[in-house]
């Protein structure tokens, strides 16, 4: 396996992760820092501390310590100018003096200035830039389980037995490739944990989840989980993980001590060196010093010893003045005199890391025994154990002394001056000298910082680290790509039954909520849509055409009170409707703000066929279906938007064409404007529609989806003769145009009602009751303040939807739809006035391409003004 | 938000799965006076604790519920069909 890196290609060990196949490779400077670009290396080498943070195969900001290495795979250091090891920008180091805490809120003051630097403070500063052009593969999963252990330590495998052995269905979380925790880079207690490893694999009823990182832990114990490599081809999954019971078992990670210089490379956590060294097999120095005090310092002396690293001494924390070198640790000065070697191993506090708890509402005391916050009044559903609640934590009988040079926040380069600072400025309360440090709001969140921050913070305020308090832990614990909170890329796609016809015939594809539906259809000689609908309107308004309407959202509803619920929910009347008729339906919420119209059909007695638009269909299934709860009337609601398709055949020679294929009397006498009927056509049955949303003779015709394809063919061939034309949305949209029937959502909006969209006569007061009357019957009726209009333009051109209207040249409304009429031969179309403005013939101005044309309001249809062509 | 419903119907399952159907409340009379109609229109109690609210199970029975939910830590006590209470 090789990696890419700096221009070389680096040979990896199986189970190299990136960061130690460069150590190994002689790597020591990993990343440079967020403000000073100072030089830094391995600390944690357990993907805490953000000092290894690469861009890995375009992915910014990868923990390079805990990433397996994968063959090929190309590693970029980020944030560098030009190198990790020449970085010119560390020069910035050198002015901190005019960079302390809160320098840019006080110094860019002014808004311009701001803008002028910021480009550049954003390009000095920063982690990773977005660089990807490959696309990557995320998904999500759901799972459920009784009980949810995180953390494979020996602990958290102890507790998974446990689970398992009460029969609980048990899911693991652990972000390492292998169980153990400590015990995979510690000698002693690696018995133990193998005999545990060996019992959990023999269950069935416990999953184990590795290389997973819980970044979460959320309402209703969900657990946000991310599963690294799940399989081939997937880079991240995210498990959304759901249990009765969660177990913390996260363990406890060791922090950096603040002396001089502690960010230097070569100065590295414990935890790390032995990481390094059992993990990978790989020493992380020659010649070691330790720091720490002497209980574990003595086991970490022991082990380096026994792999040939040279252990000079041992410092006590408080002794310790400074570490030399530049780019790396040349020596160690203390106060009991100066030391040689190339590796400081720091021994630090360890901190429970009890996130997920606190998470999950648990409160944090200081325990100074254990020397750390722990978890207290912990939920039923949430049990904290092993390190993560303190077992084997000893307590420091003093909090250790700090330098003030010392960095305490590694993510934005905080140091304890700049906490000193902010603290003498007032703010004092850990909370807002969080936000005015920005300490602990980096990459770590906190990991490495959280513990030495209150620390300095109780020292310099007088107080103890209890009266000082912890700042909230919040879900993420760790950043989670955006790729992995996203998932995979499909969007659901509906299509029509007619889908593959409309194919065939050269549909050109518009976007519709989900569906799919033919804007025009190209023809054998043109693709222009402009010629296209054209042709498509021609053909309706000459002789016939057919669209496919499935789209609309379709409800049947049964029984003996359908009448009254479409009575309370509906402005017009229905209960009266005679069985065989249709009727324009138009629904108001209780303000009288229209929601959604469509038709309502009275098939029989007690049954009505509903149709609503598109995107409003599941809104007014609820909607009727919350009022008609708790009233105990006979009413059945059934969707049947996807069980039926529909098509519209239309223009004068549509009765010619549909007569041929059905022995239902067509004739105006007989099947009136307005009206329905169920009938057979081409040997399927249907629910035929006598309405005209496009101005001339037609039918609506609901046919169940299975035969809609056949249905479809069949009125093309009988057509042929009459040269009948598919046509799509666009041709319909300037075909209802032409005649003002208005698209709600498009012509109306949030604070449209009736009356000011012109449509009072569907509202009928004299009802006894209905949803939106109280607000109908006054105020909306008398205080419109605007009125939709119709408009013909006197001159050329077409204004785009939404232009402006203005009158005396002020701004007096807006367009919401427009197009050439050929009727008129003139633009047309529909807008928002003012109510003065809202006179048959007054004259407004209305913007095309930014310049004011003259046009002519109206209040009747652009075309076919008494409607003759529908009752034709 | 993430927490639990329980579906007098389905059992407990995850709030993604229902559309929120805002505060149980009285619909004023008929005969109401526009200051009435005004308040159930557009003020909401916004209470900070228990309350009893519409859910509409639409990815499972397709059915409107009542829910009692604590709005500050979302604990939904109890669910059911509306005048079905326990």
């Amino acid at each position: 396996m090789k990696l890419h890196f700096q221009g070389k290609a680096l040979e990896a060990q199986d189970g190299d992760t990136i960061a130690a196949t460069l150590y190994r490779n002689g790597q020591r400077i990993f990343s440079r820092s967020f403000k000073y670009h100072r030089p830094r290396g391995l600390l944690c080498v357990s993907g805490k501390c953000p000092n290894c943070l690469m861009n890995v195969d375009g992915i910014p900001n990868v923990r390079t310590c805990i990433t397996p290495v994968c063959d090929g795979m190309k590693v970029r250091p980020q944030n560098v100018f030009p190198s990790l090891e020449t970085d010119f920008l560390s020069i910035t180091q050198h002015f901190d003096w005019l960079m302390p805490v809160g320098w840019y809120y006080k110094t860019f003051t002014n808004r311009a200035v701001w803008h002028a630097v910021e480009p550049t403070i954003r390009k000095v500063a920063g982690l990773g830039e977005v660089l990807s052009s490959e696309t990557k593969e995320y998904e999500h999963s759901w799972m459920h389980a009784d009980t949810a252990v995180v953390g494979g330590g020996w602990s958290g495998m102890q507790s998974a037995l446990d689970a398992a052995a009460r029969g609980d269905q048990v899911v693991l979380v652990d972000d390492q490739p292998a169980l153990g925790g400590q015990s995979r880079y510690r000698k002693s207690g690696g018995d133990v944990a193998a005999d545990l490893i060996q019992r959990l694999q023999a269950l069935h009823n416990v999953r184990i989840l590795y290389d997973s990182y819980c970044f979460g832990l959320y309402e209703g114990n969900l657990l946000g989980v991310l599963q690294r490599n799940p399989h081939a081809g997937v880079v991240e999954r995210l498990v959304h993980l759901r249990t009765e019971q969660v177990t913390v078992a996260t363990g406890a990670y060791e922090t950096p001590i603040l002396f001089s210089n502690n960010d230097l490379p070569g100065v590295m956590l414990s935890s790390g060196v032995l990481r390094l060294l059992h993990l990978y097999g790989v020493p992380a120095g020659r010649r070691a010093v330790i720091v720490g005090t002497f209980g574990t310092s003595a086991d970490v002396c022991a082990e380096l010893r026994d792999a040939g690293i040279e252990v000079v001494t041992i410092v006590h924390p408080e002794q310790v003045v400074t570490a030399n070198g530049s780019g790396h640790v040349k020596g160690i000065q203390t106060q009991s005199g100066n030391f040689a070697c190339d590796l400081i191993v720091v021994c630090g506090p360890r901190v429970p890391d009890v996130g997920l708890a606190t998470q999950a509402s648990a409160k944090l005391s200081w325990k100074s025994t254990q020397g750390a916050f722990l978890p207290t009044a912990l939920p039923v559903h949430i049990s904290v154990v092993g390190d993560a609640a303190g077992e084997g934590l000893i307590g420091v009988a003093a909090p250790l002394p700090y330098s003030k040079r010392a960095f305490v926040c590694l993510c934005s380069d905080v140091s304890s001056q700049d906490l000193c600072d902010g603290i003498a400025e007032g703010f004092d309360h850990i909370e807002t000298l969080k936000r005015y440090t920005t300490a602990t709001m980096g990459p770590c969140q906190g990991q490495m910082c959280q513990l030495s921050a209150i620390g300095v913070c109780a020292r310099e305020t007088g107080r103890s680290a209890a009266e000082t308090g912890v700042t909230t832990s919040r879900p993420p614990n760790r950043g989670v790509t955006l790729g992995a909170l996203a998932g995979p890329s499909h969007h659901p796609v509906r299509r029509t039954p007619m889908h593959y016809s409309h194919e065939k015939l050269g549909a050109v594809w518009m976007d519709m909520s989900d569906w799919k539906r033919p804007r025009y259809y190209r023809t054998s000689t043109t693709s222009e849509e402009r010629e296209c609908v054209l042709e498509e309107y021609h053909a309706v308004r000459d002789r016939v055409g057919l669209i496919d309407v499935s789209t609309l959202g379709k409800l049947d509803l049964r029984g003996a009170d359908c009448g009254k619920l479409l009575d309370k929910v509906y402005t017009h009347r229905f209960s009266e409707l005679r069985p065989g008729r249709v009727r324009y339906a138009l629904m108001c919420d209780e303000g009288g703000i229209i929601l959604d119209d469509g038709t309502i059909a009275r098939l029989s007695e007690d049954r009505y066929f509903v149709t609503t638009t598109t995107g409003n269909l599941d809104f007014v299934y609820e909607w009727l279906d919350w009022y008609l709860t708790g009233t105990g009337w006979d009413v059945h609601i059934a969707n049947v938007t996807a069980g039926y398709a529909a098509m519209n055949v239309a223009g004068p020679k549509s009765r010619e064409v549909l007569g041929k294929l059905t022995t239902c009397d067509l004739s105006s006498g007989a099947f009136p404007y307005m009206s329905c009927r169920e009938a057979e056509v081409a040997g399927i049955r249907v629910v035929m529609l006598r309405i005209g949303f496009v101005g001339e003779t037609g039918w609506e015709i609901h046919c169940p989806a299975e035969s809609a394809e056949a249905l479809w063919e069949a009125l093309l061939e009988s057509g042929r003769e009459s040269n009948i034309r598919p046509f799509g949305v666009e041709a319909q949209r300037l075909l209802r145009l032409e005649k003002r029937h208005v698209i709600v959502g498009v012509d109306t909006d949030a604070l449209t009602n009736p009356y000011e969209a012109d449509m009072g006569w569907a509202v009928k007061l004299d009802k006894p009751d209905f949803v939106g009357k109280a607000f109908l019957s006054t105020a909306a009726k008398d205080l419109s303040r605007e009125r939709l209009i119709g408009f013909v333009l006197s001159g050329s051109g077409v204004p785009e939807d939404g232009s402006a209207v203005v009158v005396n040249g002020k701004l007096a409304g807006r367009v919401t739809s427009s197009r050439h009429s050929p009727a008129q031969q003139a633009a047309v179309g529909l807008a928002w006035v003012k109510v003065s403005h809202a006179q048959e013939g007054a004259s407004i101005e209305v913007r095309v391409d930014g310049r004011p044309v003259q046009a002519r309001v109206t209040m009747q249809p652009f075309y076919d003004l008494e409607g003759g062509r529908l009752r034709q | 938000m993430s927490f639990l419903v329980p579906c007098p119907n389905c059992g407990r399952r995850s709030v993604y799965e229902f559309r929120f159907g805002g505060e149980v409340r009285q619909v004023p009379a008929l005969d109401a006076t526009e200051t009435e109609w005004r308040n159930y229109r557009f003020n909401r109690t916004n209470s900070a604790g228990v309350q009893t609210e519409w859910w509409f199970h639409r990815l499972g029975c397709r059915q409107w519920l009542q829910a009692v939910r604590n709005t500050v830590s979302n604990e939904v006590l109890e669910a059911y069909l509306p005048g079905e209470k326990r």
